[in-house]
């Protein structure tokens, strides 16, 4: 007797709910980008100011100042190691 | 003589039933599955050894005060009892006259009389099973599920989400293995297989969600006699998330799609972190009130995380906190696996639909991330969809594997990691909805 409304609640639910996650999660991702884009706009973080001036200049000279031979050598210790681990 | 008759009388071996050796085996099956298995070893440790204690004959560790005075049966007890409810004993058959009882018993509504009925059985000396204080002290209230959420919560980085949000997406097409699982169970009983109801089909389908606490929080609220079986469905298949999820991802990519190289997410700023927790609040807040419990203990959890201010709080609450109640969140499902209600068909529809729901939201991840790479210009390797099933951080280390296999180079342990918390918020959001609409 009850069975056919059974089911149908239960189809009911399954759209109501799927619908309603998607419908949640859609927002969610809306607010996330929004929010991430305001943020990154007008606050920018301090952290990666700092790191990208601390990673900006020294890294940047430092192969420049060193013998390039040194590297040379140390890129192909680094290749043969690598090749034994495999 | 006759002492020794009556210890006899009283010991386990003269008083085990059929029901509680089963259980018994049950319960060491699922000890041997965590110990040597390590099957979710925290919790089916717990579980399977309260499930052993709560089948322990004559204790009555798992049953109420009112549901040991039924079992043992005493007349004088029960002559009052009838007495109080207004109902004659035939005093022929215990049986009868207990299911007489028992329905009447249910069937109080005054608090008055329910209090003065607590009243002649504690006079009568019968007092709640240890287990049971437990159980209706942490799971009957939802406490349990709602302190293991402040710890996962604070134990989650959302920073793989925040980086790339549309993963969210992907947590949401998971669900659909609970929807179409609640489906499947309405189905079963208009076919007369078994006979859930529509509450009952909602809690098994959040099983699906592979997801612990919240398949124990809603089946605490909806179908409170089937927590047993889902709590150990729920675990049980989240153990088995690297058996199950492989084989489907394989038929349902090309070795192209599953070796998909993402491009590396971008660094996430410290803000966004700690807005995002504030920022799911308002949303659960505006739209769904009835997913603020599960979602706003998470929120608490993570913003306590991020914040770094209050290091010490959520140290305990990713340590200590979880861990504490994991051992007394083990031992209330355990007091569930009694006989009467856990050897049932109901139980055998439950693990099966458990893992069909499981199968179906590993699937319709996939499909969506399928659909998504094909949209978006950004590449999206569709293995990562089958993360978007909790499990937290199992399913993601599968999709991780599986990637690897198709392309040594290739690590989506962080891009699954996306979905794989969107799949938490989403399956705490589905459960809402079915609170919101069947409480």
């Amino acid at each position: 007797m009850q069975d056919p409304d059974l089911i149908a609640e239960g189809f009911n639910l399954m759209l109501l709910g799927m619908g309603f996650v998607f419908m949640f999660l859609t927002v969610l991702v809306i607010a996330t980008t929004l929010m991430s884009k305001t943020i990154n706009r007008f606050f920018p973080s301090p952290e990666e100011a700092v790191q990208a001036g601390i990673s900006g200049k020294p890294a940047a000279q430092l192969p420049s100042d060193k013998n390039p031979e040194i590297i040379a050598v140390i890129s192909a210790a680094l290749h043969l190691h690598r090749q034994r681990k495999q | 003589m006759d002492k020794v008759l009556m210890l006899w009388e009283n010991s386990g071996l003269y008083n085990l039933s059929l029901l509680q050796t089963i259980m018994i085996a049950i319960c060491l099956g699922l000890l041997y599955l965590a110990i040597a298995k390590k099957f979710e070893p925290l919790l089916l440790l717990p579980i399977g050894f309260a499930g052993v204690l709560a089948n322990v004959p004559e204790a009555g560790l798992a049953l109420s005060a009112m549901d040991q005075a039924l079992y043992h049966f005493n007349p004088q007890t029960m002559q009052a009892l009838a007495g109080e409810l207004n109902i004659t004993l035939a005093g022929a058959a215990e049986a009868a006259d207990k299911a007489l009882i028992k329905d009447a018993l249910a069937a109080i509504d005054d608090p008055a009389q329910k209090a003065r009925v607590a009243q002649i059985i504690s006079a009568a000396g019968y007092t709640d099973g240890f287990l049971y204080i437990f159980y209706s002290v942490l799971v009957a209230t939802g406490i349990a599920p709602l302190i293991i959420f402040l710890g996962v919560g604070a134990m989650t980085d959302f920073g793989p989400l925040l980086a790339n949000p549309r993963t969210l997406f992907l947590g949401a097409a998971a669900q659909f293995g609970i929807f179409a699982t609640v489906l499947g169970a309405v189905g079963l009983s208009a076919l007369g297989i078994v006979d859930f109801s529509l509450e009952q089909a909602a809690a098994i389908g959040i099983i699906g969600g592979a997801d612990g606490p919240t398949a124990i929080y809603v089946s605490s609220v909806l179908a409170p006699e089937l927590l047993g079986a889902i709590a150990v469905a729920a675990y049980a298949y989240m153990a088995l998330v690297p058996i199950v999820q492989p084989p489907i991802m394989r038929a349902l990519t090309s070795k192209e799609e599953r070796a998909i190289v993402m491009t590396q997410l971008r660094p996430v700023s410290k803000r966004e972190k700690i807005i995002f927790p504030l920022a799911v609040l308002a949303l659960v807040a505006l739209f769904l009130p009835a997913a603020a419990p599960l979602l706003g203990m998470f929120c608490l959890g993570n913003l306590m995380r991020e914040c770094g201010v209050v290091e010490r709080l959520s140290d305990t609450a990713q340590n200590a906190l979880i861990n504490i109640v994991t051992i007394f969140l083990g031992l209330a499902v355990g007091s569930r696996l009694i006989g009467d209600l856990f050897l049932t068909v109901e139980t055998l529809g439950i693990m099966v639909l458990g893992i069909v729901a499981f199968a179906i939201g590993t699937a319709t991840g996939i499909l969506m991330a399928k659909l998504m790479n094909k949209v978006s210009k950004m590449p999206i390797n569709p293995l990562i969809g089958s993360a978007g099933v909790s499990a937290v951080p199992m399913a993601a280390r599968v999709a991780n594997k599986v990637g690897l296999e198709a392309n040594p180079q290739n690590f989506l342990l962080m891009h699954a990691m996306g979905p794989n918390v969107a799949g938490v918020i989403g399956s705490a959001v589905a459960a809402g909805v079915m609170i919101m609409y069947l409480g």
